[in-house]
């Protein structure tokens, strides 16, 4: 499910983040942040503990204004323009809280209603996302009862409930169950797809693999990168190389360089060839070659691999390269 | 619109948590049984308006205070506020919806106390002697007096106090300490007490409550 494409993007920048810095103190837990989000794009959004994930997006939200550097958000500067853009947020906290006497219901009505839409809207919308985050059989159940995937749910409906233009989602996928993750995912995916621009802030990289369109490396308070998985793959390793593991030892993959993108061959083991791909050509073709390649030559191989670094190993590079710095 | 539409929650949330049941039937039991105590020790059967004023004075002042800071701070540190701060409301309204359930609840819970005096008098005594009701009034003043002042200091403390356990401790130091000035113009006999005693709450309670905004405002959540 990579989405390098921005399916539901459309190509105006929405949020716009310029030489961001927050202090507490003496401790610098923004380090002039600067990046974009274009419209109906989903951006993951990962980083250590203690990055600065949580204080972006709680600038973001205007919970924190005493920041430097500029934002705005659907063309409105934060903190000048606060009551426009509030018009257009849903977010959902790390740790979502509600008041103990809240049900479901009640606490749905309450802050669709905060939020500016009327009250027949807000009934008939419930019902709607109830049934989405399959939450309808705890309607009129006390939030304090319910479990923390489930709370965690109710979070995510109260910032969906009024169907905000921009989603902040700030560790959205923590304390749900694999079928609701992927449920969740699936939603996010949808909202997208409707133009609903997105930061999703997650420790579980696949996940953000999974739904982001561009990802940003945060460590220590400074942006480390940003752009699309395959961006940010092909900025940690420019060269694809394909891994090919020969059931007998034999010389025949000398002919391997001959093939239109590949660049270099070499055997680093006996039986272990590692064939390096030109830039500019396509990934896919060049592969599809090299097999036909080891079938014209009647080559026996076990395993034919491309070496493309997973988000993990991107996402560890990036950070312990920011720590050594 | 949001103001109402957050004192109204408030009020919801006060009553599905059995706060006004506590207070609306607390409150007046307890006047009654503080009489109950003072004719068995003192043997003075005095009027039970005039007991049921003074708990009222003394005991749902620090009530108010003590909801007040104990709910913000509480809510303040489990982040409850973070889903109301980013919608389109104004933050103050949040404190002043606070503000207002509390005082309506607590004022409630004071008249409640004061006319089960009043019938209690009437009941045991067949009658009800004029002088009650000629006091009644300034005592009423009084009450809720002290109940707006007691609700705004509870409001600041609330906002102020980092933890529930300092705001208790601010509450006994300060927040009973203060409420107490709406009884300086009757204490002192002054001319218009009643009147003074109003206006001395409404100045000090909008002075606090100016204060507790200030802070909210400022803060980074």
């Amino acid at each position: 499910m990579e989405n390098s494409d921005l399916n539901g993007a459309n190509g105006i920048d929405f949020v716009v983040l310029k030489n961001v810095s927050k202090y507490y103190g003496t401790f610098r837990a923004l380090d002039n942040v600067s990046f974009t989000i274009k419209e109906g794009e989903i951006f993951g959004y990962i980083g250590p503990n203690g990055a600065g994930k949580t204080t972006t997006m709680k600038i973001l939200v205007d919970l924190i204004s005493d920041f430097q550097g500029e934002i705005s958000i659907g063309g409105h500067q934060i903190p000048k323009e606060r009551n426009e853009i509030h018009r257009l947020l849903g977010y959902l906290p790390q740790n979502v809280a509600f008041q103990d006497w809240r049900t479901v219901n009640h606490a749905l009505t309450t802050f669709g209603r905060l939020s500016g839409l009327s009250l027949q809207k807000v009934e008939d919308s419930i019902p709607k996302i109830l049934d989405l985050l399959a939450l309808s059989d705890v309607r009129h159940k006390k939030i304090s009862q319910l479990s923390g995937g489930m709370i965690q749910k109710v979070g995510l409906a109260q910032a969906l409930l009024h169907e905000p233009k921009f989603l902040v989602l700030d560790e959205p996928l923590g304390g749900l169950d694999p079928l609701s993750r992927h449920q969740f995912k699936d939603i996010v995916l949808k909202l997208r797809n409707k133009g609903t621009t997105i930061l999703f802030s997650s420790h579980i990289l696949s996940d953000v693999q999974d739904v982001a369109d561009r990802i940003g490396i945060i460590s220590r308070g400074k942006i480390r990168q940003i752009g699309t998985l395959n961006e940010l793959k092909s900025n940690l390793q420019p060269q694809n190389i394909v891994e090919v593991l020969l059931s007998y030892v034999t010389d025949k993959w000398v002919e391997f360089k001959s093939i239109n993108g590949v660049k270099s061959v070499e055997q680093p083991s006996p039986g272990r060839i590692l064939v390096y791909l030109a830039e500019g050509f396509d990934e896919a073709e060049v592969i599809d070659a090299l097999v036909q390649a080891v079938a014209r030559l009647k080559i026996k191989v076990r395993g034919i691999t491309l070496l493309s670094p997973s988000l993990d190993e991107i996402y560890l590079n990036y950070v312990q390269e920011s720590e050594t710095t | 619109m949001s103001l109402a539409l957050l004192s109204i929650d408030e009020l919801r949330g006060f009553y599905k948590s059995k706060v006004m049941l506590f207070l609306w039937v607390g409150l007046p039991i307890i006047a009654i049984l503080f009489r109950f105590v003072q004719v068995s020790t003192t043997g003075q059967d005095i009027s039970f308006t005039v007991i049921s004023t003074l708990i009222v004075s003394s005991l749902a002042g620090t009530l108010a205070s003590v909801m007040l800071a104990v709910s913000i701070i509480n809510e303040k540190n489990r982040h409850v506020y973070e889903l109301f701060l980013i919608r389109p409301l104004k933050r103050r309204n949040i404190l002043f919806s606070k503000y207002l359930s509390v005082y309506l609840c607590v004022a409630i819970a004071s008249l409640i106390s004061v006319l089960v005096g009043i019938v209690t008098d009437f009941i045991i005594g067949g009658t009800l002697s004029p002088a009650v009701f000629d006091s009644l009034g300034q005592s009423l003043a009084i009450s809720f007096s002290m109940i707006a002042i007691a609700c705004a200091a509870g409001v600041l403390i609330g906002v102020a106090s980092p933890s529930v356990l300092v705001g208790a401790i601010l509450v006994i130091y300060g927040g009973n300490q203060i409420s107490v000035i709406p009884l300086l113009p009757t204490l002192l006999n002054t001319s218009n007490a009643t009147l003074i005693t109003i206006a001395l709450a409404v100045v000090t309670a909008a002075a606090l409550l100016a204060g507790a905004v200030a802070l909210f405002e400022r803060k980074q959540f």
